[in-house]
Formats: C-alpha cells, structure tokens, sequence
C-alpha cells in the first residue's frame, strides 16, 4: 500500500499540530465560557495509511474532523496538507482544498438531500466541478455506485428507500466522486449492525488498496478500529492521551479511557445455561 | 415531484371560485360601473321555476319588482311580469382579462334588468360589484402576499444563514415591525399623501403597505428553517464538494423553506384582502367607481343601510368560500410539509 518512492514515504500527507478549537459557550447570565473541543492535538498520516481517533463521545472526535475537513476554522495550531498550511487560508482557497479532504458522517439521515435521487447525490460533486457535460457526470456517478456495490437500478430512488448499508455505501460513492485523497470517516460505521459493518469495513479496505487512500478513521469502537488502522489515537477531554500501533494499544492499555474502551468492546462468550 | 398526490378539493374549490372573478365580464351581467337611478337598494330577485298560478317552468325566471304602494323602499314581485333568464346572451362590452373585447356574458333577461344580490344606492348590480371587486381585492392580497413573502425569504435566509451581526439587526428590525400599529402607520402614510390618488396609485400603495408590515412574520420563520438545515450533514457534504454559499442556498436549504412558504401564503393571501377591505372600508383604499370587496360593504357604515337592506351583507358571505379555501389549503400544506422523511416510506404522513 505505500509508495515505494522512499521520499514520498518519509512526507506526511497531513500533519497536524497543537491544534485546538474552542467554542464561546453563552450562559444565561450573559457570561462566556470558553469550551475547548480539541485542546492542543498533534499527529501525522502518511499516504496510504489509516489513523483510527477513537474515544468517547464527546471527546472532540468530530470536531477534530470538521476542523480537518476545512469545514470550521480551528481557533490555533496548524494543520499541513501536502506540505502547505490549510488552516489558515482564505474561504476561496479552503473550497479547492475540500474537494480533497472528504468527509463521511454517522447519521445517514441528514446525509442526503431527502428530495434528490441516487443519481442526483451522487452527481453532486461532479456537477459541483462544473467542467463536465451532464452524460459525462451520468456515466460516471453510474460507475461510482458500482464501484462500491450499488446497482444501477437504484439510481432514481430516495435516499429514504435505501438500507442503512446501501446508504453508507451511497455516501462513499459520493465522497470518493472527486478522487480526494484522504477520507475522513466520523463514525460512520457506528449506525450500522454487524454484519452491514463487516461489509462497508471490507470495502473501505479494498478501496483503500485499489485507489491508494488515506483514511481518518473516527469511532468509538476499539476492536473496529485495532482491524481497519495502522495506528491508534485515543482520544479524552481533548487531547490525545494515548498513541501507538493497534496490537501494543490493545495488548498493553496505558491509560484509563483505553482500558475503559476496550472492555467496552462486545465479546463472545458461550455462557452454557447451568444443568438443571 | 415523483411521487404523485391527489389533488386537494381546496385546490379546486380555489380555482373554480378565482375563475369566476378572473373571467367577471363573462360571469357578471353588467358593468360595475352601470347605474340604474330608478332602482337603489333593490332586493335580490328569487329565481323561481313555479309560476304565481302553480305551473311548472323548465327555463328560470325571475319576475320583475315594483314598489310597495305607499311606501318608498319596500319592494314586492309583479307577478304579471316574468322575466325568463336567458343564457349566453350578449350585454354590455367588457374586455376579457383585460385584452379581449367581448360581449358575451353568462347570464340576462330581455328589456328588464336581474339583480341576484340587489342593487346599491345608485342601482348598480351588487353581482357585478363584487366579482368585479374580487379582481381588486384578491389581486392586492395575492401581490401584497407575493411581496411579503419575497422580503420575509430574502431577509430570513440573510438572517439566519450568516448569523452575527447581520441576524441580530434583520431580527431587532422584525421585532420591531411585528409590534407595529400597522394601521396607523397607513393612517400617517396615507397623509402623507396627496388627498387625491389614482385609483392605480392607491391599488400600489395598499400593496407596499401590506408588504412593508407583514414580512416580519415569514423573515423569521424562515431565519428558523434556515438555521436547522445549514446544520445538516447534506449541507455539510456538499460544502466539502466545494459548494459556494450561492449554491447552497438555492440548492439545499431554501428548498427546505419552500413549504412553510407556501403554507404561510395560504393564510396571509386572506389576511391581506381583509386588511385591504378595512382600509377601503375606512376610505383609505382603491377610490370609486373602482369597486373592490372593501368598498362593496363600507355603504354599511351607515346605519340606515345596516338597519334595513340585509342584502348588503351579502358580499361578506360569499367571500366566506374565499377564505375557506384558503385556510383550508394551507392546513393541508401545513401537514404534508416533510413528504419524504428518512426511516418512513415516502409520502408516509398522508
């Protein structure tokens, strides 16, 4: 999966560091509070590799994110992308660095337009583009839902006539229509059940192989996270308590949130009922 | 839209009831304007089908009135002298929606002249008045809707989708309009004015003013649809896509205001003709000869009309339908406003 170019190896796609945002939080006696969502948060993501944040909700996962994805302006810090400081440019300019961060969320309710069809979400981002003819955004927003195992049959139905599977898969489709090159995933295997999550974790691996992405992988889920990531961070209040390949994060917990994270994760256990 | 929904019966009773005030020349059977001295405060006629000997009729008629001997006011029905309605017949010219000129007109009897809502004081057919009125009265209130909901849209999307400074001063400003004496300020505009308007000019001021106090209402309804949908996650995706501001407004959240609007139109359209009506009421409206709604019923003003011919009020109560049609509609509209909710079958809610 990484490049073989040893420079490109040594280059970070995105680089984050001591990042922090902060929301003014208005009381009714006309005090302000300052709430800090992420406080002072660094890392880095090489090309092709997967970074699980996992933590509590509430722990600025999804700000994080957002932040990430230009989509809100971080209070300070600065975040690298390609080797250039994102975090501070100009609107015009973060709207050409969107194309390239996308951004996959939890509720696959208010993911889509309710009014639009498949075909109309999906082509969004290509009419968006503004450069090609509308056969062109057709063939190409058809290939895409092939691409992640939607047929297309489905392209005139509403998103409200989809399965939770078919919708997450729907919402990869659209993300990936701009060949961005990370992809920010806040959760979004979370709504789903088990077996929907195998699936969609399956095929963001064999995407992940095929194109060469970057994945922001966001959860709460720590087994889901340890089978997708090269590298854990756990997130709390924050900051990044904890840091490292998935095998030592699992194996030797240094902190409490994690060992809390872990034994959050469901296990098999074959209680046989006692003989009677 | 794609999913396919039965037509309202407000719908239709809207579009019968408008097509009868929009084609008033045709449905009318005089000018508006028409006097007949001879005949002030003329009761309506009774379409009968039984004669005063007990015989049968297919073809209505109406028999003619004359005074009550001894009286000056009271009217009874000469019997001697039917009055066989005839259908299509061709009357006094009008201009058919303004452009074509016609003669044709729905209904009329020979040599006499029908009155079904009676007369006013200077004999003019009430019929007539209020169809043609409606065409005033129903025009301001759909334009001063028009222009009402145009503002309230402009300024609730300004207010509510870059929020700050711009919300606080576009909400104080509503806030304000909302507390308004609204009449009164007409009453300072209105002097303000030349005594003598045109009755175009008066038809246009009636309109501003009814746009410049009703806007506050929809500015902030739609301030509120706009601040929950530019939070949606679709909102957010399509930013990611690179989506200017433009863009997403057009795109994905003033669509999401479409239906309040359209609910909020079906309940303001009859509160505008009935602030029209006040003011034409209160002699502030559209000037004779032009009639409209307002001034069909401020001949009640004075008690001796009020106190002795009923059928004066009879304007009121068949603008009764109107309304109807309109808040029934926007009942309707009110509860089909989420059609495809996530998690439920399209159009689930009907």
């Amino acid at each position: 999966m990484k490049v073989s170019d040893n420079d490109k190896d040594m280059q970070p796609l995105v680089r984050v560091e001591n990042l922090m945002k902060s929301y003014a939080n208005r009381k009714i006696t006309g005090q302000c509070e300052e709430v800090r969502a992420v406080d002072g948060v660094s890392f880095t993501i090489f090309p092709g590799a997967t970074l699980a944040v996992v933590g509590e909700s509430g722990s600025g996962k999804s700000t994080l994110a957002l932040c990430l994805a230009c989509l809100e302006k971080p209070t300070s810090g600065n975040i690298q992308f390609e080797g250039a400081d994102i975090s501070k440019l100009a609107e015009k300019e973060r709207r050409t660095i969107r194309r390239k961060i996308q951004l996959i969320f939890q509720d696959p309710a208010s993911s889509f337009n309710p009014r639009w069809s498949v075909l109309e979400i999906v082509a969004e981002p290509l009419a968006l583009q503004g450069s090609l003819s509308r056969d062109e955004i057709r063939l190409r927003a058809l290939a895409l839902l092939e691409q992640v195992g939607l047929s297309p049959e489905m392209e005139r139905r509403l998103p409200a006539e989809l399965s939770g599977g078919q919708r997450q898969r729907l919402a990869i489709a659209r993300a990936l229509a701009l060949e961005p090159s990370v992809l920010i995933l806040d959760e979004a295997l979370s709504a789903l059940d088990c077996s929907t999550q195998a699936q969609i974790a399956n095929l963001l691996v064999d995407l992940q192989s095929a194109r060469d992405m970057t994945y922001l992988f966001i959860s709460h889920d720590l087994a889901m996270a340890a089978h997708l990531a090269d590298e854990i961070a756990v997130m709390n209040h924050g900051r990044i308590v904890e840091q490292g390949p998935p095998d030592k994060i699992l194996k030797q917990p240094q902190t409490e949130i994690t060992r809390e994270l872990l034994a959050a994760v469901p296990r098999m256990t074959f209680a046989r009922p006692e003989a009677q | 839209m794609r999913v396919k929904r039965a037509i309202s019966g407000w719908l239709v009773l809207l579009v019968v009831l408008h097509a009868t005030v929009i084609f008033a020349g045709f449905f009318s059977p005089y000018d508006p304007a028409e006097q007949d001295r001879k005949n002030p405060y003329l009761p309506p006629m009774r379409v009968h089908f039984v004669d005063a000997r007990g015989r049968f009729h297919a073809r209505p008629f109406v028999y003619s009135l004359r005074l009550h001997e001894g009286t000056f006011d009271q009217y009874e029905e000469d019997t001697s002298r039917p009055l066989p309605l005839k259908f299509l017949v061709r009357g006094a010219s009008y201009h058919l929606l303004g452009l074509l000129p016609a003669r044709l007109h729905l209904f009329g009897v020979q040599d006499e002249r029908i009155y079904l809502l009676g007369s006013d004081s200077y004999g003019r057919d009430q019929l007539s008045r209020f169809l043609y009125g409606g065409q005033v009265s129903l025009l301001a209130g759909l334009l001063g809707a028009g222009v009402t909901l145009l503002v309230g849209l402009c300024v609730g999307a300004v207010a509510g989708y870059f929020g700050g400074w711009r919300d606080d001063l576009l909400m104080r400003l509503a806030e304000l309009f909302l507390a308004l004496p609204w009449l009164y300020l007409l009453f300072a505009l209105r002097a303000f004015l030349p005594l003598a308007v045109s009755p175009l000019q008066a038809f246009y001021l009636i309109i501003a003013v009814l746009g410049a106090v009703g806007w506050a209402r929809p500015a902030r309804l739609v301030r509120g649809v706009v601040l929950s949908a530019k939070e949606r996650d679709f909102v957010r995706a399509a930013r990611g896509f690179g989506a200017t501001d433009a863009y997403l407004l057009r795109r994905h959240i003033l669509p999401e205001a479409s239906s309040v609007l359209l609910t909020q139109a079906a309940i303001l359209v009859p509160q505008f003709v009935l602030a029209e009506m006040t003011l034409s009421f209160l002699g502030l409206g559209v000037p004779e000869p032009v009639p409209s709604w307002g001034s069909l019923l401020s001949s009640l003003q004075q008690y001796s009309v009020l106190a002795s011919y009923w059928w004066m009020y009879l304007p009121a109560l068949i603008m009764l339908p109107f309304f109807l049609g309109y808040l029934g509609l926007g009942g309707e509209l009110q509860q089909r406003r989420e059609p495809y909710k996530i998690g439920k079958e399209p159009g689930g809610l009907r």
